[in-house]
């Protein structure tokens, strides 16, 4: 007598029901589960007493790029059910398929592209055979239900002989499925590995009436006929350099992305089947899902009367016995629910479906489980920081003071929230989603933080993935931010991962940006993003005390920026109105950056300014906010500025130059410029020489101008003129206060239609 | 045969062969008053199959599911409310099914604004009533009536244009499934098999809006508009051909091109959008249903065949569209040159000619 052999669907409530009484039944000596032959040390942790599932198996390459397969288990997998009850019972237990580094190996495309290996051919021309898929398709077209509503009415609902009949569906589907070759060469291969594997356990003195087998329906056939792969054939099979590891996993994933192509898009839905099928049987479980759907549909503020639920239950038994079976499945189930609880509308429901049938479970693993080392350091680090309340589902805000606390005793205590920003700014460097920062509401200060965190299945695997870049947290971040400053192409791009370093708390990983960076500005950069670049690390020399930074090698970069800014800026002037904005803003960033640096040259930036400020063949907004920065700098007295004035706007420079200029030196510092008198008189003085038409374009100008000028500036403005021409404040508040009169309205409407030739 | 005058047929007497087919095949148990079980309701209403060397045609094309669910509904003797825009084959589905279960689709009460509580529940012939007092034979029964007394389906068409007292009238009958008769001293109880098949427009939604107490009576079963163009063209196609049978209209049946201009159209100006999904366009105020596009192809088929040269010509299909897409209002004149500068300009050859035909309509 062989082995027994009792196939499954994985991820199957009543296939895992049947299997544990049939487990019972057996009473085997050995247990053998499809499952990487390789890590049978996880199955300790599977069985352990403080594992709650869903969980999964990770198996990644050690080497770039990483690639992965995942073996996802729920409480009610078939596999997970056979480890806990051989844990129970005392038997040993192993798993007998190809090892993970195999398995990884064979999904290299190098592999699969190997032409020698008739890879990609697809059998269904030549043969007339179809694909598993295409069967399904057919089956699906036959039935007129989808795959998974046949299997749950035509199985999940059995309650004897589930082995038999799974194991003629497999045997049919084999007999009327062929994948493409390389994937029935794949399959052929496992079944051989996995015959080796008993086998052996065979030689190792079990008899094989004992041996008791979980593996797919499909491949129970190939099990017990297929041939035994010899050693010779086991060594020449292709290996990755793999690792594996346990993590948590959430229903939410399961049903979004299943492994092993047989989907489970209802996970609390099966889980509740499981609980059906070990409490009042699987006939309850309609009942189950009817009233918990009411329930979370009332919950979300919706009236269900229990009348409703009763005709859906109704219903959906009529529903499931024109199909022919005894208990209604999901499919009949929802449409019940929705024709007599929701209007006939899903989107009713939807919500509470959601609830009901995806759920919210997440796994948890005990301490120790996983098992690289940059796990080890990131849980060590969240326990440390004290961060582990946050390792929930739910998004927590989390409000970070940077600042060194005067009142503890510890310095590790002092700088404890510094210590957390560093961590979740290295994890935002690793691209594991478990924190995002939330914008600053500080003005004028930036110690405080705020994050949002939330932990996924997902940040566990990201962790996981990380393990490729380094053996901590730290080490991964910081060969992350170096492999992306090697491939920085421009000084902006250079200057956020410096800056990315900067918050990270990683002076080397920064300093090596820096050299980068340098590197980079040497070449020719645009004005605007050398100062853009200036400005951000002259942010980190100003705040760096605040994260434990030490400025100095970040002194002579910003120098040579400033020069560089100081060498380019007249050139850049030389532009059209549309670019002068940019070059504006330069200015002035230059500017702060210049006082907040004492070490810049200020003579140089003064002189500089005075140049521009001076010549005519520059755009004049240009001149003009170089001149109003020289007025903020108090550089520029007030005769220059008259004189300057009157030159600018005399009424033989064109209209649109002379109200560029304005528009310049009106753009900053707008209080000095409104409490000058002599600048008025003189805007008045040149208003008055202009004649009738050229009037009129300055007005145009001016207009714009003033445009972002607050209507309380406004009012100044007007008053100062008021006084220049002898009103007094109170009629030019009264006329100001009027509405336009119908003629003045006129003379307005006609500026409309100026005519600005070719402007 | 006298029976050749008439209009329109019933659909059990359309259908009479069918039936019979299905009924002779019948294997599965048939609940109480039915004449034959769900399943051959289901076979008959979806067709496609030869049952006894009958053809059983499609008479519902679109989800099989939701068919189902609404003869399960009846299964359980629950009332069923079908629900959708309009000409999405609600009250065709209505008296299929009740043509199917009781092969008597004709206890029909019309809700209308004008319909009363009496045609709900029952009546006098009040001459009788006067000279002989009231009676069991001076009663009028209700289609409703009957159907309880008979234990079969009665169908209520429209009931969100009843007034809302009407709609309660229902309320009682179908929760207590009786119906008393003071003035005689009886009540009388619903017969098994007794069932309703209500319909309602979601366009005439607020008009009178079903109250939650009636609501709660029925299942709820929405009829969605075709889910894509090969299944609305599938239905045109079926139904201007059997029309055309029916109505002797002498003329060819429109080739796929034309149905599936006529079906792209009025998909397009329904959904606002089009099928490639790649323009918005304005829609009309119009219902532009499939029902809708039937009767335009039969009516262009009538106008072929009786004025011109038995093919339906661009010109015909253009003065059909003119009307159904165009109807009293300025807006839908604008929306309707857009489409046809905008969209059907643009479409090539094949669709010149009725281009050109439209463009002249609107000059």
């Amino acid at each position: 007598m062989g082995p027994v052999f009792f196939g499954v669907r994985h991820l199957s409530p009543n296939a895992a029901f049947q299997l544990r009484r049939a487990l019972d039944r057996a009473k085997p000596e050995l247990v053998l589960v499809e499952g990487p032959s390789d890590l049978d040390s996880e199955m300790h942790w599977l069985s352990h007493a403080e594992t709650r599932f869903p969980a999964a198996i990770l198996a990644y390459t050690n080497e770039a790029p990483v690639r992965t397969i995942l073996y996802p288990f729920a409480i009610y997998s078939p596999e997970v059910q056979a480890i806990l009850w051989a844990a129970e019972h005392g038997v040993p237990c192993r798993f007998m398929d190809l090892p993970s580094g195999v398995f990884l190996a064979m999904e290299q495309p190098s592999y699969t592209e190997n032409p020698d290996d008739g890879a990609d051919g697809r059998q269904d021309g030549d043969s007339g055979q179809l694909s598993t898929e295409s069967v399904y398709q057919k089956l699906e077209t036959l039935t007129g239900e989808d795959h998974d509503t046949f299997w749950e009415r035509r199985f999940e609902q059995l309650a004897d002989g589930y082995d038999e009949a799974a194991e003629a569906f497999g045997g049919e589907l084999r007999a009327s499925a062929a994948d493409s070759k390389r994937r029935t060469a794949e399959m052929l291969v496992r079944e051989a590995f996995m015959r080796k594997t008993i086998e052996e356990a065979v030689q190792g003195g079990v008899p094989a009436e004992r041996i008791f087998c979980v593996c797919g329906a499909f491949h129970v056939e190939g099990l017990k006929n297929g041939p035994v792969m010899t050693s010779e054939e086991e060594a020449k099979l292709p290996r990755a350099d793999a690792s594996a590891t346990l993590m948590p996993y959430s229903y939410y994933r399961l049903s979004s992305r299943s492994g092993y192509g047989a989907g489970n898009k209802a996970p609390e839905y099966y889980h509740l089947l499981w609980k059906a099928l070990n409490g009042g049987g699987a006939a309850d479980a309609p009942y189950l899902y009817l009233t918990k759907l009411a329930d979370a549909h009332r919950k979300a503020g919706n009236i269900v009367s229990s009348a409703e639920v009763i005709e859906a239950v109704r219903l959906a038994k009529t529903l499931a016995s024109m199909r022919g079976s005894g208990i209604p499945c999901l499919a009949d189930l929802r449409d019940a629910a929705v024709t007599a609880m929701g209007h006939g509308h899903f989107s009713e429901l939807a919500a509470a479906a959601a609830q009901v049938e995806i759920g919210v479970r997440i796994g948890a693993l005990p301490d120790g489980a996983s098992h690289t080392s940059i796990q080890e350091d990131f849980y060590r680090q969240v326990k440390n920081l004290r961060l582990d309340k946050y390792r929930t589902a739910v998004a927590q805000r989390l409000d970070l003071d940077l600042r060194e606390k005067l009142t503890v005793r510890s310095e590790e205590a002092a700088l404890g929230d510094l210590r957390r920003s560093f961590f979740l700014h290295r994890l935002r460097i690793l691209g594991v989603h478990f924190a995002a920062q939330l914008p600053s509401k500080q003005q004028g200060a930036n110690w405080g933080e705020y994050w949002e965190l939330r932990w996924t299945p997902e940040c566990e695997i990201e962790v996981v993935e990380s393990s490729l870049l380094g053996d901590t947290v730290e080490g991964a971040a910081a060969f992350a931010l170096k492999e992306r400053a090697d491939g920085a192409a421009d000084i902006a791009a250079a200057a956020s991962i410096f800056l990315d370093a900067f918050l990270a708390g990683m002076p080397a990983a920064a300093a090596h940006a820096l050299s980068v960076l340098q590197g980079l500005s040497v070449d020719a950069a645009a004005l605007s993003q050398v100062a853009a670049t200036a400005e951000q690390l002259s942010a980190a020399v100003r705040y760096g005390d605040l994260r434990r930074f030490d400025p100095a090698p970040i002194l002579p970069l910003l120098e040579q920026l400033y020069l560089r800014a100081c060498l380019t800026m007249a050139d850049a002037c030389v532009c059209d109105t549309a670019a002068a904005a940019a070059v504006t803003e330069a200015m002035g960033k230059i500017n702060t950056l210049q006082l907040n640096h004492d070490f810049l040259d200020a003579g140089r930036w003064t002189v500089l300014l005075q140049d521009i400020s001076d010549r005519d063949d520059l755009n004049t907004r240009c001149s003009g906010y170089a001149t109003s920065i020289l007025l903020e700098r108090g550089e520029m007295d007030e005769e220059l500025l008259a004189r300057e004035v009157a030159r600018r706007l005399s009424p033989g420079v064109p209209a649109d130059l002379g109200a560029g200029w304005f528009e310049g030196l009106a753009s900053r510092n707008r209080y000095a410029l409104i409490a000058r008198l002599s600048l008025w008189r003189q805007l008045s003085g040149y208003l008055d020489g202009l004649d009738d038409l050229a009037f009129r374009r300055a007005l145009v100008f001016l207009r714009r101008a003033f445009a972002d000028f607050s209507p309380s500036e406004k009012n100044d403005i007007a008053e100062n003129l008021a006084e220049i021409w002898g009103v007094n404040k109170l009629q030019a508040a009264e006329v100001l206060m009027q509405a336009p009169t119908e003629e003045e309205q006129a003379v307005l409407e006609s500026l409309d239609e100026f005519d600005f030739d070719d402007i | 045969m006298a029976e050749k005058k008439v209009q329109r047929l019933p659909a059990e007497a359309l259908f009479a062969k069918e039936l019979e087919a299905l009924i002779a095949a019948e294997t599965d148990p048939i609940p109480t008053g039915w004449r034959m079980s769900p399943k051959s309701v289901l076979t008959y209403i979806t067709g496609g199959t030869k049952v006894k060397g009958v053809e059983i045609t499609p008479k519902y094309m679109g989800n099989r599911r939701l068919v189902e669910i609404a003869i399960a509904t009846l299964v359980t003797d629950r009332a069923l409310l079908l629900i959708g825009e309009p000409g999405t084959a609600k009250s065709w589905l209505s008296e299929h099914l009740a043509a199917a279960v009781n092969g008597d689709s004709t206890k029909v009460v019309q809700g209308t604004a004008g319909t009363t509580e009496e045609q709900i529940r029952y009546s006098w012939n009040y001459a009788m009533l006067i000279a002989r007092g009231p009676s069991p034979e001076a009663m009028v029964k209700s289609p409703v009536y009957r159907a309880m007394e008979t234990g079969s389906v009665a169908r209520v068409e429209e009931i969100s244009r009843c007034a809302s007292e009407v709609q309660d009238a229902l309320i009682s009958i179908l929760s207590e499934k009786r119906l008393s008769v003071p003035e005689l001293g009886v009540e009388l109880p619903a017969e098994k098999g007794f069932s309703v098949i209500a319909t309602a427009n979601t366009r005439d939604k607020g008009v009178n809006d079903m109250s939650a107490a009636l609501k709660r009576r029925f299942n709820i079963v929405v009829l969605p508009t075709p889910s894509d163009i090969a299944t609305e063209m599938e239905i045109v196609k079926t139904r201007v051909s059997q029309l055309s049978e029916n109505l002797d209209l002498n003329a060819a049946q429109p080739d796929a091109g034309t149905v599936e201009q006529v079906v792209t159209i009025f998909r397009e100006l329904r959904g606002g959008v089009t099928l490639d999904g790649k323009q918005k366009l304005k829609t009309t105020s119009g219902v532009l249903s499939t029902a809708e596009a039937i009767s335009l192809l039969a009516n262009s088929m009538a106008l072929a065949g009786s004025f011109g040269d038995g093919r339906v010509s661009d010109g015909d299909l253009a003065a059909a569209l003119q009307g159904a897409v165009v109807k009293d209002e300025d807006k839908d004149k604008v929306s309707w040159k857009e489409y046809l500068e905008n969209v059907m300009k643009k479409r090539g050859s094949a669709w010149l000619p009725l281009y050109k035909a439209c463009r002249e309509l609107n000059g």
